[in-house]
């Protein structure tokens, strides 16, 4: 072929190709001048950079949908950054549990099925409006509506009233703890009515926000970095020191994460190897940051099928797993004793509750009593593909139960088809469901409801749990949360110790938290209501 | 005219290629147990969120609707909806694959650039010194793993000298205070054209270690290969005539025998950038690199076949258009090659 031939032929075939991808966008690239505060590429900022204060966080993983009506996963810790609540979880140790955020007191009538709360006066959206009780109905009515992410916690909400400016009074269909749920950094988020309404989801996602809280979402870059710029109206005020941008970095290999805080890269980050964090923490530049989350490790059993429908089993594993080893040496400092369902540093948990404790006699003993006195049964146990910690616990027990007589099974599997497995015929499922919990609002219900109520057909109560004293227990332990606290709480306990009695799952450990930042960073103290969420305008350098 | 002919044939074939694998592709993705209406709602659906989210993805639909109203929307440029970030997936790919390109571009260019020079000198001078560390070179680009050379550079380059960066496509300074403007997504090209000179050099010196990282294989690839051809092209008797009548060897080489000896290497470095597209995973996690091979993995693992389905048509049209390509670059290179 001679060279004009073949120049003829590759120039209709790119031009085949250019046609093809500009039929493939229709719409124009979108300019990146949406953001509140358009700053074009050319000029210089009105801060020089060398007087502006920058933080970088160097996040694990891409956070799939800022939207805050939806976001229920690692984006809260962009949200939670540009959007604010009624009220806010106070760390665990605090004086009091909840403290005032956009509202400023809240009470409840006597069954807790009406809650007023007034509001923050004097405090602006970051697009100039004004925040009162209609924002709040409109942000609540939104959530509700799209019927995503956490919505449901809304479900007892039967009408959001605007008493008058900065009241707004919440009628439920139902007794439920409107002040826990509305600090929930889930789905309790407060949007500006002009601007949810003039912008799609869509818009929110490319770089924006709706928001009132201190820093403005100023651009994203999809799977790379999302910058947030301070909003200079927040009604909280500026001080010196504090930082005027926050940068979120997506950096999903942990050795990059640790070079990153070790070079200054990065200013917060979490999730490194587990055996390096005593040489980080040694460091006179970097700070490792432990304490309890709200999470746990549980592993539900199955109560249809044999063996573990006998209470007699289901105690005698329980005694068989090695408690004190696992927190001791294998975890190195990331887990803690677990004192049943609910993680002991939360509300409506005690640890007073007995927990089983490592003991092999005992558990022969149980076996021998429920008629297995050789062991000489299979276990099945799945738990999420490329989780360490819970392969470990796999393994551990599968040593332990071996000693026994049983034969554990420790099967690895991505979540769809573990759930499905579950939620299929009990009698063909797996005996021992492994996973975590954390709560979507801060409340011992959203652990036992979620795993340990009477459902008709599974979803999370993957033990087939059916227990009439339980849900008793803990419905009414849900209707008193919000106008008797105290009593829920025991009401609660209640429960939790006959799930521990009878055995109902095993309760591994409660995970603790472990944060790394540089040194210079004041004021950062880990808040487990709201999991690895740095609140920047706390700190300062 | 038959050239023409030839183009339309197989344009027509592309097509056919295209349209098989959607079907393929779209009827795996309903078959395989998966619950997109309860991904689509969040982590903790509740029955009456997931209900709701059946009727709004028109999963309550029969299967074949679903499938013309995909193929329909395809034909207008949408490629459906992320399940898991509920965002349109054109977008994604506006910036992921333009990001993996200019990657695997840049590496293949570092492969020929480094790899014909060696190839042709290793063939020419067999069994001398620069042979055998050429052959040496390509098996240890070819054998290392990807991932262990990535790392080590990264430590060294960064940690040990400082001289590159960590990671990303830009560093934070240039995102905060030279921000890129997206037109076509590939940086290099977008800042030089918006003059933003502090941006071009920052993703020059950012592209270079995951670009090295992503060519080695096909550096290794390119000397053997190149080298193997060579050595027997050098053989020919029009080479023999070529050097009796005085050409100097430069032309000799890099003319008069590359030009048959590089075709077979061609075709190979082509199937190894489309394998790059997706196959980049690795490098662009430890680079924090905005790949496609990390967005679908992340797909992958997290079931969201919207995506893996766009993933899989756009890879299908790359290579079908690569190939096309190299079989027209054959038929130039090569008089010998009739196009039928």
């Amino acid at each position: 072929m001679r060279y004009q031939e073949f120049l003829k032929i590759f120039g209709v075939v790119l031009i085949l190709g250019l046609l093809v991808s500009a039929c493939a966008t229709p719409a124009p690239p979108s300019p990146p001048e949406e953001a509140a505060t358009p700053t074009p590429p050319e000029e210089a900022p009105t801060r020089a950079p060398a007087e502006e204060n920058v933080a970088v966080y160097a996040m694990v993983t891409s956070y799939p949908d800022i939207d805050p009506s939806i976001s229920f996963s690692d984006d809260s810790v962009v949200t939670s950054n540009a959007y604010e609540t009624l009220v806010w979880y106070n760390p665990p140790g605090s004086a009091e549990m909840l403290s005032p955020g956009l509202a400023t007191s809240w009470e409840s009538n006597e069954d807790g099925t009406e809650w007023t709360f007034h509001l923050r006066e004097g405090v602006k959206f970051h697009d100039g409006t004004d925040f009162n009780a209609e924002a709040v109905k409109y942000s609540i009515d939104r959530t509700m509506e799209m019927a995503m992410g956490a919505s449901y916690i809304w479900d007892p909400v039967e009408e959001v009233e605007v008493v008058d400016d900065y009241t707004a009074r919440f009628k439920l269909s139902y007794a439920a703890p409107v002040d826990l749920i509305a600090a929930s950094g889930y789905g309790s988020w407060m949007m500006s009515p002009t601007c949810t309404e003039a912008h799609d989801s869509e818009w929110l996602n490319e770089g924006n926000d709706c928001g009132s809280g201190p820093y403005m979402i100023e651009s994203r870059e999809r799977g790379q970095r999302l910058v947030m710029t301070r909003f200079d109206d927040y009604w909280g005020g500026w001080q010196e020191g504090q930082f005027h941008k926050v940068v979120f970095d997506i950096v999903e290999e942990p050795t990059v994460r640790q070079q990153m805080i070790e070079a200054g890269d990065a200013d917060v980050t979490y999730l490194l190897a587990r055996e390096n964090y005593e040489a980080l923490d040694a460091r006179e530049d970097v700070t490792v940051y432990t304490n309890p989350s709200f999470q746990n490790l549980i592993g539900l059993l199955n109560h249809e099928k044999p063996p573990l429908d006998d209470p007699l089993v289901r105690q005698a594993i329980s005694y068989a797993f090695p408690y004190d080893d696992l927190v001791t040496n294998v975890m190195m400092g990331a887990a803690v004793q677990a004192h049943g369902p609910v993680p002991t540093e939360m509300w409506g948990s005690s640890e007073d509750l007995t927990q089983y404790d490592y003991d092999l006699d005992k558990a022969r003993e149980l076996l021998d009593q429920a008629g297995y006195p050789d062991g000489g049964f299979d276990l099945l146990m799945t738990h999420a593909t490329g989780d360490l910690d819970e392969a470990q616990v796999g393994e551990l027990w599968r040593a332990e139960l071996a000693k026994l007589g049983i034969n554990l099974e420790v099967r690895a599997m991505s979540w769809e088809p573990q759930w499905d497995l579950a939620m299929s015929d009990p009698m063909a499922a797996q005996d021992i469901f492994v996973m975590y919990w954390w709560p979507d609002y801060v409340s011992p219900y959203s652990f036992l409801f979620s795993m340990f109520h009477c459902e008709e057909e599974p979803f999370f109560n993957l033990g087939y749990v059916c227990d009439a004293d339980v849900d008793e227990a803990m419905d009414r332990a849900n209707e008193l949360s919000g106008s008797d606290r105290a009593e829920a709480e025991r009401l609660f306990i209640e429960a939790e110790q006959r799930l521990i009695d009878n055995a109902d799952a095993v309760f591994f450990y409660d995970v603790m938290n472990e944060h790394v930042a540089r040194s210079d960073i004041k004021g950062y103290a880990d808040n487990p209501a709201y999991p690895h969420v740095v609140f920047f305008y706390n700190l300062s350098r | 005219m038959s050239k023409w002919v030839y183009l339309g044939r197989r344009l027509a074939l592309a097509a056919m290629v295209l349209l098989s694998v959607s079907i393929i592709t779209f009827f795996i993705s309903r078959v395989v147990p998966s619950n997109p209406a309860a991904k689509w709602v969040g982590p903790r659906p509740t029955q009456e969120q997931i209900a709701q989210a059946r009727i709004k993805l028109g999963l309550d639909k029969p299967l074949y609707v679903q499938y013309l109203r995909y193929m329909e929307d395809l034909l207008h440029g949408d490629f459906g909806t992320s399940v898991r970030t509920h965002q349109p997936i054109i977008e994604d790919l506006k910036v992921y694959l333009p990001a993996t390109l200019e990657l695997v571009m840049m590496g293949t260019v570092m492969a020929l650039v480094i790899g014909i020079p060696l190839g042709v000198l290793s063939g020419a001078k067999k069994n001398s010194l620069l042979d055998h560390s050429s052959r040496l070179l390509a098996i240890a680009a070819v054998s290392v793993p990807v991932f262990w050379m990535a790392l080590l550079l990264q430590l060294l380059f960064f940690g040990k000298l400082g001289i590159l960066p960590l990671g990303g496509r830009v560093d934070t300074a240039i995102s905060l205070y030279h921000p890129v403007r997206n037109i076509t997504g590939f940086y290099l090209i977008d800042t030089l054209v918006t003059g933003n000179w502090p941006a071009f050099r920052n993703s020059l010196v950012h592209i270079i270690l995951p670009a090295f990282c992503l060519g080695a294989f096909a550096t290794g690839l390119t000397i053997r290969m190149t080298r193997s051809t060579m050595i027997e092209v050098l053989e020919e008797g029009y080479i023999t005539a070529a050097r009796a009548a005085g050409f100097p060897e430069r032309t000799i080489l890099f003319r008069l025998a590359l030009k048959n000896a590089i075709i077979p290497t061609l075709t190979v470095v082509a199937l190894s950038f489309v394998y790059a597209i997706t196959g980049a995973i690795l490098v662009e996690v430890i680079f924090s690199w905005p790949g496609l091979g990390r967005y679908v993995t992340e797909a992958i693992l997290g079931v969201d076949f919207p995506v893996i389905m766009a993933v899989t048509l756009v890879v299908t049209v790359l290579y079908v258009f690569i190939n096309l390509l190299m079989d027209l670059l054959q038929a130039f290179l090569d008089p010998r090659v009739r196009l039928e």
